[in-house]
């Protein structure tokens, strides 16, 4: 028999994960269908108000992270980007429970939501009881499925750079099919350029390594770049990428994910830096 | 449109909307005990000894040494044991079942059995099997000398994989032994198969049989075979324990990994041309029958009878050969061996065409067969073919002509189009003789002295709506309103052996039993009195007699016709592919209720379509099938439903009732030979396989 704990704020659901072996419960939608241990105890977290917000200060989108996908997708101030990846997750009856934290929880490289946090390089607000820890994604994931979140600790909030999320984006998910259907490969990009100029270029490829892979240094070849300039280095960028990229075998060739991954940046690179 | 084609409530509308129909699933479980199967992890072994856990107080091992009859399941033919006798040959072949009342406690126990194996050399692959189960051969004509004299030979070499039915309810049986009678129920498509398999395993030990259906959650072949297998084990579990009733209801892992599957093919045609017209084939087909029988021989033949398509081949050989294999037994599944055929002749045609510089579809419309014409078993196409007018409405409703022209020219930017069409039959009902020689379907109706009127017959309505149809039927002759008229799921303890519920035969043949059976009540009928009619198959005179020994005879007494043209776009950057339409004309005769009809042609449809472009399953090295779950076996979804048009096109069928033939199996069987063709334009690449994968169309 699974048992476990309602808390009616933060603090009380801070104070049931301080005293250990418990785990947090969201949406529920990957935990529903493990077999849980006799012995698992949950701490479910739907009553607690603090972790719904979604809102807009000068500098950040901040949403909770017990926001369920349709939520996110209802609001006004959810970034375009995310709610084109958040579209295409799964099906609308797992849209309504399923929530952004638990898929940034879950470290899975394949994570749709996560993917479009990675390449907006936003931050993750951890809370306990000992206090609060604000930490970039990129070093929150460890490995696959290993995130540096401690037991006692909740994600609280995601606080994404309103600069990055209005920046003209591209987006593709490579499912198996059109809904209820898990990445194969995904990627986003990200590009800020004005005035002639390359300012800033961001992206981020799921399903391919144990990791979302977030290149900063080779996106970093064309920042402060003229647009000639940037154009001209464009083989050197995708074979940078080509290079860097070691794709895993799964449900479809290494192969097969390369050359995707290849195409839509090229795609991306022909469409955004110009 | 006939009176008989408007559309009414189908009959078991209530109870499925209110949830008042239980499937197995649903009976309450108070003092019943939970069977578990003990399955093999080896694709071949012999069984060296099995150790039982420590059992508490009512909780049982059931292996052959209790069955009280002949440990096997009758399916064909007799070569599949209930449970293994010192020999495994598949991976999940049953050697025992652990029986008991704590679910939980039952499943622990069956996985704490242990059974010891020695290791014996498995064959996976059908090209290394040097086991045919079934070798057929037939010709007509002189194959040998058009290829002496033909101008151009093709050759080619097609391959199709498994499908899995992916019903909603997976497969379950409850089984209680009482004074010496037998009862099982459960999800399944014909009471009367299984009611012969559970006395073979009972033999003497039961009095009576009795098998009931219960409300079915889909079949598409996938109940037809191996329900006799699951309610032979529970029944013998039953007889075991004695009083109580054993339930074993498989979870969808247990469902997908260790049930039956369309058979995998690879089949070879050589083709010859002379002057431009086709003038033999020599087609080798093959299926993976899997490690035993079971419905091979008779998958095999609609397959290799089908194999020359819609088309007047002159001289034709072929051989049919279902192989062994260490692998799950394969088995019905809509369109029974059909599919695999009519993929690899339709694909053909293009790839002719292509390389002869012909226009594809006139080159399909040049070889038609028409009515008079002879079978491929020499029989005669004694309907009137209407294809040649159903493929006129597939290319107004497509806009098929415009498109492939647009489509021919080259295609710039990231999305490339195509469009292909392709054309088939289904022949109504079973194959061959085996109607009047082995089914000799009756079928009764009863009368009370009230004057309340039911239908006995043992077709199964899994969804498919026959409950309907069979209504309408009597209710129309009778002249009383449909919603008077009763009909159950079958309990043959109470219904006759009308036959299985496959082939597309229970509306075609059963249905017409029970019109007539409706007339004689009519003529009979008799105020304040209880009254039962009774009626008996027999074969239609026109019938060329079918013989299996030499394939030679009419096979069907009438065929349903099918045009169908898919239009996709696929994604050059990730090799994607999205299905923009589908659009269909469907020869099933008269519909007896057109929206079961329609909805029977949609659904037919995607599954032909998810068959085609992702339904992809596989064993591994050892012959485990690994993807046994809806996250890695990836069928259609609503939201990959395209434009999908039907259109019924009726030519009548003087045998059937109101007009009707057979309609369930049609609309799959040639939708992947379209869908390949609009690959095909859209890609530049030539595939000789389904299903086809993003991976291959782009160039990695």
């Amino acid at each position: 028999m699974v048992g476990g704990y309602i808390p009616f704020g933060m603090q009380e659901a801070l104070e049931i994960l301080a005293g250990g072996g418990c785990v947090p419960y969201a949406g529920g939608t990957d935990l529903m269908v493990k077999e849980s241990a006799a012995d698992t105890r949950y701490v479910f977290l739907h009553r607690i108000r603090d972790l719904k917000c979604i809102t807009v200060d000068a500098e950040y989108f901040i949403c909770g992270a017990c926001c369920t996908y349709t939520e996110l997708l209802r609001s006004r101030h959810t970034p375009a980007i995310l709610k084109e990846a958040i579209s295409q997750i799964a099906a609308p009856a797992i849209r309504n429970t399923a929530t952004i934290g638990g898929n940034v929880a879950n470290a899975s490289p394949k994570a749709d939501a996560a993917l479009i946090l990675m390449v907006t390089d936003a931050l993750v607000r951890l809370q306990s009881k000992r206090g609060v820890r604000i930490v970039p994604i990129k070093e929150l994931y460890l490995g696959r499925g290993v995130a540096d979140i401690l037991p006692d600790e909740l994600i609280s909030e995601f606080w994404v750079p309103l600069s990055r999320a209005r920046l003209p984006y591209f987006y593709e998910k490579v499912g198996a099919r059109k809904a209820l259907a898990i990445s194969r490969v995904s990627f986003a990009g990200i590009a800020d350029v004005s005035g002639g100029r390359v300012n800033h270029v961001a992206t981020a490829f799921g399903a391919v390594e144990d990791v979302i892979v977030r290149r900063e240094e080779i996106d970093g070849m064309l920042t402060g770049l003229s647009v000639a300039e940037a154009q001209a280095l464009k083989g050197e960028y995708l074979a940078a990428y080509d290079a860097a990229i070691k794709p895993i075998r799964g449900r479809v060739s290494a192969e097969y994910r390369k050359a995707v991954c290849g195409n839509l940046l090229g795609a991306f690179f022909d469409s955004h830096i110009k | 449109m006939k009176a008989i084609s408007e559309s009414v409530v189908k009959k078991d509308h209530k109870e499925k909307m209110n949830g008042s129909a239980l499937y197995v699933g649903d009976f309450p479980t108070e003092g019943m005990l939970h069977g578990k199967l003990v399955r093999s992890p080896l694709a071949h072994a012999r069984i060296l000894s099995v150790t039982l856990p420590d059992l508490p107080a009512g909780y049982f091992y059931v292996d052959k040494d209790d069955v009280p009859g002949e440990n096997i399941v009758h399916v064909v033919q007799d070569d599949s044991p209930a449970f293994a006798d010192g020999e495994v040959h598949y991976i999940g072949e049953p050697v025992g079942m652990l029986v008991g009342p704590d679910e939980a406690v039952t499943a622990q126990l069956a996985g704490a059995v242990h059974v010891q194996y020695e290791e014996l050399p498995a064959v996976l692959d059908m090209e290394e099997s040097r086991v045919n189960f079934f070798d057929y051969h037939y010709s007509r004509g002189d194959t040998a000398a058009a290829f002496a004299e033909a101008d151009r030979i093709f050759e080619e070499t097609f391959t199709t994989g498994y499908q899995e039915q992916a019903y909603l309810e997976t497969q379950g049986m409850i089984g209680v032994f009482d004074a010496s009678k037998v009862s099982v129920h459960g999800s399944l498509q014909c009471p009367y198969y299984v009611h012969t398999a559970v006395g073979k395993v009972l033999g003497a030990a039961a009095a009576g049989v009795q098998i009931l259906q219960d409300y079915t959650g889909g079949g598409f072949g996938g109940k037809e075979a191996f329900p006799s297998f699951l309610a032979a084990q529970t029944a013998v579990a039953a007889y075991k324990v004695g009083g109580r009733p054993v339930r074993v209801v498989f979870d969808r892992r247990e469902d997908m990994e260790f049930t039956s599957k369309r058979h995998p093919s690879k089949n070879t045609y050589r083709v010859a041309v002379k002057d431009g017209r086709i003038t033999a084939m020599d087609i080798d087909v093959r299926f993976n029958s899997g490690a035993f029988t079971t419905l091979s021989p008779v998958v095999l033949q609609r397959g290799i009878i089908a194999a020359p398509g819609v088309y007047n081949v002159p001289n034709l050989t072929v051989r049919g050969r279902a192989v062994k294999t260490n692998t799950m037994p394969t088995g019905a599944f809509r369109g029974f061996g059909a599919p695999q055929t009519f993929f690899s002749v339709e694909v053909l045609m293009d790839h002719m065409a292509r390389a002869l510089g012909r226009d594809p579809l006139e080159f399909r419309r040049e070889h038609l067969v028409k009515q008079g014409d002879l079978t491929s078993t020499s029989g005669i196409y004694h309907y009137p073919v209407p294809l040649p007018d159903m493929i006129s409405e597939v290319l107004e409703m497509s806009g098929y002509e415009e498109k492939r022209k647009q489509y021919t020219a080259p295609q710039t930017g990231r999305y490339k189009k195509g469009i292909g069409l392709a054309l088939w039959f289904h022949g109504a009902g079973f194959t061959g003789s085996g109607e009047r020689d082995f089914i000799k379907a009756v079928t009764a109706i009863e009368k009370t002295a009230d004057g309340k009127v039911e239908i006995l017959a043992s077709n199964s309505d899994i969804g498919q709506g026959i409950k309907t149809t069979f209504a309408k039927i009597v209710a129309s002759e009778l002249g009383i309103p449909y919603e008077e008229i009763l009909i159950r799921n079958p309990d043959t303890d109470r219904v006759p052996d009308s036959g299985p519920t496959v082939a597309s035969r229970s509306l075609m043949v059963v249905g017409e039993l029970l019109r007539r059976a409706a007339i004689k009540l009519k003529e009979e009928w008799k105020d304040g009195e209880a009254q039962r009619v009774e009626e008996h198959f027999a074969e239609p005179d026109f019938m060329i007699p079918f013989s299996l020994e030499d394939f030679h005879g009419d096979a069907y007494p009438t065929y349903a016709w099918a045009a169908s043209a898919v239009e996709v776009k696929v994604d050059s950057l990730t090799g994607v592919n999205e299905i923009l339409g589908c659009w269909s004309s469907f020869d099933v005769g008269t519909p007896i209720d057109y929206n079961v009809v329609v909805g029977q042609m949609e659904g037919g449809v995607l599954q032909g379509l998810g068959y085609s472009s992702m339904e992809q399953m596989a064993y591994d090295e050892k012959g485990r099938i690994r993807n046994n779950s809806f996250s890695d076996y990836i069928i259609p979804t609503a939201a990959d439903v395209p434009v999908l048009e039907v259109q019924m096109h009726v030519e009548e069928y003087p045998f059937g009732p109101y007009g009707a033939k057979g309609a369930g199996e049609l609309p799959l069987v040639g939708i992947p030979a379209a869908f390949v063709s609009a690959m095909e334009q859209a890609t530049g690449k030539e595939f000789s396989h389904i299903p086809v994968k993003a991976e291959e169309t782009l160039d990695v």
